[in-house]
C-alpha cells in the first residue's frame, strides 16, 4: 500500500472511529435500555458531538430530541448505534437515504440461527440500499478512546496503539476491560459479530493503514474473507506485528463458533500455515493473547539481531529452575553465563544462596541490600559482559512483605531501568510480579503494576507468561529478519 | 497435450478422476518429472513397446473401473526384461477383479532410482482456497501426521521452511546411515504444485484432491511415481 491509498482507507473509517454525529436506535424513554446505557457511557467517554435518538413517537429522550427516522436528524449520521428487534432494522437502513456512514447492529437472531440467514441477507441489503456499511449483526459495538466511543463501562480516554478486530462483543470487552488493567492503550477495538458487511479484513485493512496503530490483534472464529486476510497479511509482511486469537480450531470448538457467530468450516491447517507463512503470530488463548499484544505495544522488535539467550533474574530458586524448563519448551535459552560473566558477578561477593549463572537466583536477603540498589551492580555485570538478548526479572512479592522496606521493590525496577537506559536497544526488559492471591499483596502488586507500566515496562503476572510473549516477539523477529 | 486438454478429455469422457497416464502426463506439463512410460495394449505388444527403455520395470495395470491398483493386484515392480513384463501382465490378466474390469491398456514405466519416498499432496480450504501439503512417505504421513501445510501461492521460502517443519526432516539429509537425498528437488516440485504459476493456481477449480504419493527423492533428483488427481 502506498501512502495515498493508506490515506483514503483512514478517511474511509473515519466517520467509525472519530464520529462527529452518533444516532441511537432503541433507547427507551424510561431510560435503562441498552441504548441509553450507550447514551450516557460516551458522554462519560467525553463525547461532545450530538446524539440523535430515534424513536417512532417521543419527543424526548435522556434529554435529547428525538427523531422519527435516520434521515430525519439535522446532521447526517456518522455512526449509528442500534438495538432493536431484527426484523425492524431493514426498513430503517432503507429509510436513511444516504445519510449514514457506518450502522452497528447489536441485535442478534440473524445468521447465527437457521431461522435468522434470510432476515440476516435483508440486513445486508438494506445497508447497501440505504448507502452505508454495516458492522455486525449480533456484536456490541465500537471501543474507540479517539472517538469517545465505548460499550463497556469507560476505562481511560487516552488512546494507544492497539488495534483489534474481534468477533465475538463478549470476548472484545474482556478484551478492552482486561488489557486496560494490563496496561494495553487501544487505537480501537471493533467487534464484527456476523459480518454481514463489515469483515476481520476490511478492519485489518484499516488497522495497517492507521497510523495511529502499532500492533494489531484479531479474533476470529470463522472468516469468509480468510483469502483476504491472507493477501493482505502477504503483501505486509508483518510490517506491524499482527496477534491471532482463532476460536474453533478443534471439531467441538468449531461446533461452538458456528452456533456462536453463523459461520461455516475453517481448517486448523490453514490457519497454522498462514502464521507460518505470513508471520501473524497464532496465540492459543485469550490470557497469552494479551499478554502478546502487550509485549508489542512496550517492546521493540529488534530484527537487526533476532531474541536467542535470555536472562532470567529474580527471587526464587525452584520457581526459576521451572522457568528454565518452560522456556526450554518454548525454545528459549536460558543457558549458563560464559566464564568472565561469572568471575565479574563472584566479585560483587553475594550472600550465600544467590546464584549467579543463569538463571540468577537472588533470594530477597540479597535483593534488599543497600535497599534494593545491589541490582544495578548485578544487571551492569549481566548487559555488559553477558550481553543477552532478553532479561526477564521475577518478583514474588510475598517475601517481601514484612521483610524489606516498602521502597526495596521500587529501588530494584530503578536499579534495571538505570541499566536499561545505559545499555539502549541492547536487550528487551520484561517484569513479572507474582502474588500468591492475598489480598494486601494483590493490592500492592496492582499499585506497582500501574507504576512500571507507566514507565512502559510489560508486567506479567507469572514467569511462563512472559515466557510465551517473548517466543512470540522473537518469532516476528525472525520472520521479518527472514522476508525482510 | 496442454493440461486443460487433458481435464477437458477425462470430463468429456464421464471419469471422476484423472488416468494415472493423464495424471502422469499433467505433472510432466508443470515440469515435474515423471518416468518413462509406454502403454501396450495387451502382453505380444510389449517387446516392441519398450524397445529402448532402461529396466527395471513397473508393470500396472489401466481401468477406469479399478482405483486401487496395488489392492486389486494390479501393479507389479521390478521386471526386468519384457519377457517377465509379458509373463506378468498374463498372471495379472487373470486375477478375477481384474478379469471382471474393463482394461484399457498396461502401463509400463522405468522405474524411479531408489529414494527417499515423499508426499505432496492439495487440499481446497472452502475460505482459503488451495492449500499445498508436503510430509514423508509411508508412516511418516499416515500414522504420525508428520506434514506441512501453506496456502498456495507459495514463495520458494516458504517450501524450504515447509520441509524444515517435518519432525522427520533429518532424513533427507541422510539419518542412520541413508544417502542425502535433494531437498532442492522437493522443493522444485512444491513450487510446480504450489507456486505462484504452478498447478494448484491455474486448476485451483477443477480439482477436488490431488496428491502425488510417491515422489521418489534421490541425490539427483525427484520423480512422481503415483499420482491421483480427483476432479471436481
Amino acid at each position: 500500500m502506498n501512502d495515498l491509498v493508506e490515506q483514503r482507507i483512514v478517511e474511509k473509517y473515519a466517520p467509525l472511529f472519530m464520529p462527529k454525529t452518533v444516532a441511537v436506535v432503541g433507547a427507551s424513554t424510561k431510560g435503562g435500555a441498552l441504548p441509553n446505557v450507550f447514551i450516557r457511557r460516551i458522554r462519560e467517554l467525553g463525547f461532545k458531538g450530538p446524539i440523535y435518538p430515534i424513536h417512532p413517537s417521543a419527543l424526548e429522550i435522556d434529554g435529547l430530541t428525538a427523531y422519527r427516522s435516520l434521515a430525519e436528524t439535522p446532521l447526517p449520521i456518522d455512526y449509528v448505534f442500534i438495538a432493536i428487534a431484527g426484523a425492524q432494522i431493514p426498513p430503517l437502513l432503507e429509510a436513511a437515504n444516504g445519510r449514514v456512514r457506518f450502522a452497528q447492529v447489536i441485535s442478534s437472531g440473524f445468521g447465527e440461527v437457521d431461522e435468522g440467514r434470510d432476515l440476516q441477507q435483508k440486513l445486508a441489503d438494506a445497508a447497501r440500499a440505504g448507502g452505508m456499511r454495516l458492522l455486525g449483526p449480533n456484536c456490541l459495538g465500537i471501543y474507540s478512546p479517539r472517538g469517545h466511543l465505548t460499550f463497556t463501562e469507560i476505562g481511560p480516554r487516552e488512546a494507544g496503539s492497539v488495534g483489534v478486530v474481534s468477533q465475538s462483543g463478549g470476548l472484545g470487552t474482556d478484551i478492552v476491560r482486561r488489557g486496560l488493567n494490563r496496561g494495553i492503550k487501544f487505537s480501537g477495538l471493533v467487534t464484527v459479530g456476523n459480518c454481514a458487511d463489515i469483515g476481520p479484513s476490511d478492519m485489518l485493512e484499516y488497522y495497517f493503514a492507521d497510523p495511529q496503530t502499532k500492533v494489531i490483534g484479531m479474533y476470529i472464529e470463522t472468516a469468509r474473507d480468510a483469502r483476504r486476510i491472507f493477501e493482505m497479511l502477504r503483501e505486509q509482511k508483518a510490517k506491524k506485528p499482527v496477534v491471532m486469537l482463532k476460536g474453533g480450531r478443534t471439531k467441538l470448538g468449531l461446533a461452538a463458533a458456528v452456533s456462536h457467530t453463523g459461520s461455516l468450516a475453517g481448517d486448523d491447517r490453514a490457519w497454522v500455515a498462514l502464521s507460518r507463512q505470513t508471520g501473524c503470530i497464532l496465540t492459543e488463548s485469550l490470557d497469552e493473547f494479551i499478554d502478546t499484544l502487550l509485549i508489542f505495544q512496550t517492546l521493540t522488535p529488534c530484527v537487526t539481531k533476532p531474541t536467542e539467550r535470555v536472562v532470567l533474574f529474580g527471587n526464587g530458586g525452584g520457581a526459576s529452575v521451572l522457568a528454565t524448563d518452560s522456556y526450554a519448551r518454548l525454545g528459549l535459552e536460558v543457558a549458563p553465563f560464559a566464564q568472565n560473566t561469572i568471575d565479574a558477578l563472584a566479585a560483587l561477593k553475594l550472600p550465600p544462596g544467590t546464584s549467579i549463572t543463569n538463571p540468577v537466583d537472588c533470594p530477597v536477603g540479597t535483593l534488599q541490600q543497600d535497599d534494593g540498589r545491589v541490582a544495578e551492580k548485578i544487571l551492569d555485570i549481566i548487559y555488559g559482559i553477558g550481553k543477552p538478548e532478553a532479561l526477564v526479572m521475577h518478583l514474588n512479592m510475598a517475601p517481601f512483605v514484612g521483610r524489606s522496606k516498602p521502597e526495596v521493590l521500587d529501588n530494584v525496577v530503578q536499579a534495571a531501568m538505570r541499566v536499561q537506559s545505559k545499555f539502549p536497544g541492547q536487550a528487551h526488559f520484561l517484569l513479572v510480579l507474582r502474588s500468591d492471591g492475598d489480598a494486601e499483596i494483590d493490592a500492592r502488586k496492582r499499585d506497582f503494576r500501574a507504576k512500571a507500566v507507566a514507565l512502559g515496562i510489560p508486567v506479567f503476572d507469572e514467569i511462563g507468561n512472559a515466557g510465551y510473549a517473548l517466543k512470540a516477539l522473537r518469532a516476528h523477529e525472525r520472520f521479518v529478519q527472514s522476508r525482510g | 497435450m496442454k493440461t486443460q486438454d487433458l481435464i477437458a478429455a477425462a470430463k468429456k469422457q464421464g471419469r471422476t478422476a484423472l488416468d494415472e497416464l493423464a495424471g502422469k502426463q499433467l505433472l510432466a506439463g508443470f515440469g515435474v518429472t515423471v518416468p518413462k512410460s509406454v502403454v501396450a495394449a495387451n502382453a505380444g505388444a510389449v517387446a516392441k513397446a519398450i524397445a529402448g527403455m532402461t529396466p527395471p520395470f513397473a508393470l500396472k495395470v489401466m481401468s477406469p473401473e479399478i482405483l486401487h491398483k496395488s489392492d486389486a493386484g494390479g501393479v507389479k515392480i521390478g521386471l526386468r526384461n519384457a519377457e517377465e513384463v509379458t509373463q506378468a501382465i498374463k498372471a495379472m490378466a487373470g486375477v478375477p477383479q481384474i478379469k471382471a474390469a474393463r482394461i484399457e491398456g498396461w502401463l509400463i514405466e522405468e522405474m524411479a532410482p531408489a529414494g527417499q519416498e515423499v508426499v505432496v499432496g492439495a487440499v481446497r480450504d472452502p475460505d482459503f482456497g488451495p492449500l499445498v501439503m508436503v510430509g514423508l512417505g509411508g508412516i511418516f504421513v499416515e500414522i504420525l501426521a508428520d506434514v506441512a501445510f501453506r496456502i498456495c501461492p507459495i514463495t520458494r521460502l516458504d517450501a524450504v521452511e515447509m520441509l524444515d517443519e517435518l519432525k522427520g526432516a533429518a532424513l533427507l539429509d541422510g539419518a542412520r546411515g541413508r544417502a542425502a537425498v535433494s531437498r532442492d528437488a522437493i522443493i522444485d516440485v512444491l513450487l510446480k504444485i504450489g507456486g505462484e504459476n504452478g498447478f494448484l493456481i491455474q486448476h485451483a477449480d477443477d480439482f477436488r484432491e490431488a496428491d502425488i504419493n510417491p515422489l521418489i527423492v534421490s541425490a539427483n533428483g525427484a520423480v512422481a511415481v503415483d499420482a491421483r488427481f480427483v476432479l471436481t
